[in-house]
This record gives C-alpha cells, sequence and structure tokens, in this order.
C-alpha cells in the first residue's frame, strides 16, 4: 500500500465526499417514519474500514458527519448530535469487530451489529437528553427492527462493492495485519 | 456476494433478530384486561371498583344520577342524564383507558389494568 500521506489524505477526502453526498441525497428522500432511513453513507464506511483500516474510517466518518451537517444546516443541532453519536457508536462496534473480518464476518456481519449499534446509541441520546420521555422505550422496538433491515441493505451492498476486482485488492485481512 | 458470506454472519444475524424480537415482546406484550373502574366526579376525590363481579352503581350529579353496570373485566354507562347519550354511547369498557364522559353530570369513567396503554402514539 502506498504511504504517501498526500495521497492518503486525498483518498480520505474523496471518499468523504462520497459518503456527504449519499448523506444528502438520503436526507432528500422522505421518509415515512422519522429516524428511520436507510443509512447508505454507512457503505463508505465499511468499504473504507475493510480497506484502509480503522482510522481511515473514523476520519471519514467525522468528516462525513461534519460535512453533511454543514450542507443541510444541521449542525450542532439535534440531529447532528444524534448522527454523530450513531456514527461513532457504529464505529466503535466495528472496530471491535474488525478482526473477525473477513474470516468469520462478511461485511453483512459487520453492518447487522454497526446499525443496531447505531439505533441503539440514538435512542439512549434521545431518550437522556433531547426527549426524556417515560414512555419513549416503546418506540425502541421498531427502531430496532429497521435497523436490522436496514444493516442487512448497507451489509449486502457493502459485500456487492467489495466483491468489484478493483477493490477487493485493497481489501485488507484484519486477522493477519495491524489495522489503524 | 454468497460467496463472501461466513458462518458468523449468520450468528450476528439470529442474535440481532433475537435482540428485535424480545424488544417487540417485552414493549408491546399485551396488558392484560381490565381490573378496575376509575369514577372520577368534580369536586369529589375519584373512587375505584373492582371489576370482578356484577354490580350496579348510583352516582349523583348536578344534572341527577348516572347508573353505572359492572361486570367482571368491563363497565359500562347505563343512564345518564344528559339529553344527548354521550356517556351512553361510549358503550361496554373494556381496554384498559377506555372511558365514558358525562358532561352534565361532571363525571368521567374510565378502566384501568396493571398498566396503563396507549390510545395511539404521534410525533
Amino acid at each position: 500500500m502506498n504511504t504517501d500521506p498526500v495521497l492518503a489524505d486525498r483518498r480520505i477526502a474523496a471518499l468523504a465526499a462520497l459518503a456527504i453526498g449519499l448523506q444528502v441525497i438520503e436526507a432528500a428522500i422522505p421518509s415515512p417514519v422519522p429516524g428511520i432511513k436507510p443509512g447508505l453513507a454507512n457503505v463508505i464506511t465499511l468499504v473504507v474500514l475493510v480497506t484502509l483500516g480503522w482510522r481511515a474510517a473514523l476520519a471519514v466518518t467525522l468528516l462525513r458527519v461534519v460535512g453533511a451537517s454543514l450542507l443541510l444546516g444541521t449542525l450542532l443541532s439535534p440531529g447532528f448530535w444524534l448522527s454523530l453519536t450513531g456514527a461513532l457508536a457504529a464505529l466503535a462496534v466495528l472496530g471491535a469487530l474488525l478482526r473477525l473480518h473477513p474470516h468469520h464476518l462478511s461485511a453483512l456481519g459487520l453492518a447487522v451489529p454497526a446499525a443496531i449499534a447505531h439505533t441503539l446509541a440514538q435512542f439512549l441520546l434521545a431518550w437522556a437528553v433531547i426527549i426524556p420521555h417515560p414512555q419513549l422505550p416503546l418506540l425502541l422496538p421498531p427502531l430496532l427492527l429497521a435497523g436490522l433491515i436496514t444493516g442487512v441493505v448497507t451489509g449486502i451492498l457493502t459485500a456487492s462493492v467489495l466483491a468489484d476486482p478493483r477493490i477487493q485488492r485493497h481489501v485488507r485481512d484484519s486477522s493477519t495485519t495491524q489495522s489503524g | 456476494m454468497m460467496r463472501s458470506l461466513r458462518w458468523g454472519d449468520a450468528v450476528v444475524v439470529a442474535l440481532a433478530t433475537a435482540l428485535v424480537t424480545t424488544s417487540f415482546a417485552l414493549g408491546y406484550a399485551p396488558s392484560g384486561g381490565s381490573t378496575h373502574l376509575v369514577v372520577t366526579q368534580a369536586g369529589m376525590d375519584s373512587r375505584h371498583y373492582p371489576l370482578n363481579e356484577n354490580r350496579a352503581i348510583q352516582v349523583e350529579g348536578p344534572a341527577g344520577i348516572t347508573e353505572i353496570e359492572i361486570q367482571p373485566g368491563r363497565a359500562r354507562c347505563l343512564r345518564s342524564p344528559g339529553n344527548q347519550g354521550i356517556c351512553e354511547a361510549a358503550g361496554w369498557l373494556e381496554r384498559p383507558g377506555d372511558l365514558a364522559v358525562s358532561l352534565p353530570n361532571r363525571l368521567m369513567l374510565q378502566v384501568r389494568g396493571a398498566r396503563s396503554d396507549f390510545d395511539s402514539m404521534h410525533y
């Protein structure tokens, strides 16, 4: 792998731009239920994670959350904090599971726990800070179901992206090489 | 795509499905039937009546007497002085949270269970 820092920065910038684009497009799609959306930008996060490692995935994710919130006008609003919390929780889970990829878990097995962690963390933040209502947990089951479904969808999308030979040759075997 | 799937994926998806199922079971388990009737009248403490046997209750209010009929698990407003019959039209109150109101008698009847249910959820 090329270790030129300028090239590495450009790579991260380009991938973050892709993720921001996906998130902005997704924000334009009307959702029948608030709080549920496909989370397509997570495909980019997953691809970055298994090709460039955990640090690059963190950089792309932070750039994506801040960049998309600038474009959508939600910077520092509750939606921004929810987005940031969900993204970081998903990354933490991905970091823990990364060593199981690709021998024991495929992208699908990474995407589903990440989506569930994303949903749970957002819910806990919303419940603790934004809407501390005692009955709010009644919303959690449908949100978790949505997280499971969107996790499967993004996992399948990620697996097909990673199956592309042009990307496949960059995929790291995290069980033998140190990521990050 | 299929070739890239691993056994761990099945474990992960099964665990996630179990989590979702458990959350639905915990959050939306039926709360059982109604166990008591709460009669609230303006200016008075609310009174509770268990829904365990047939009985009739009469409540006196500013407009007259409201007759309440109780059967095991349900209650209804049998007769009330209001001339539009709104209290009677509420029918049998069975599910926790069901209520009947008599405005002329400043009276509200509501059945409740062990746990309160929601009429609906809104954002």
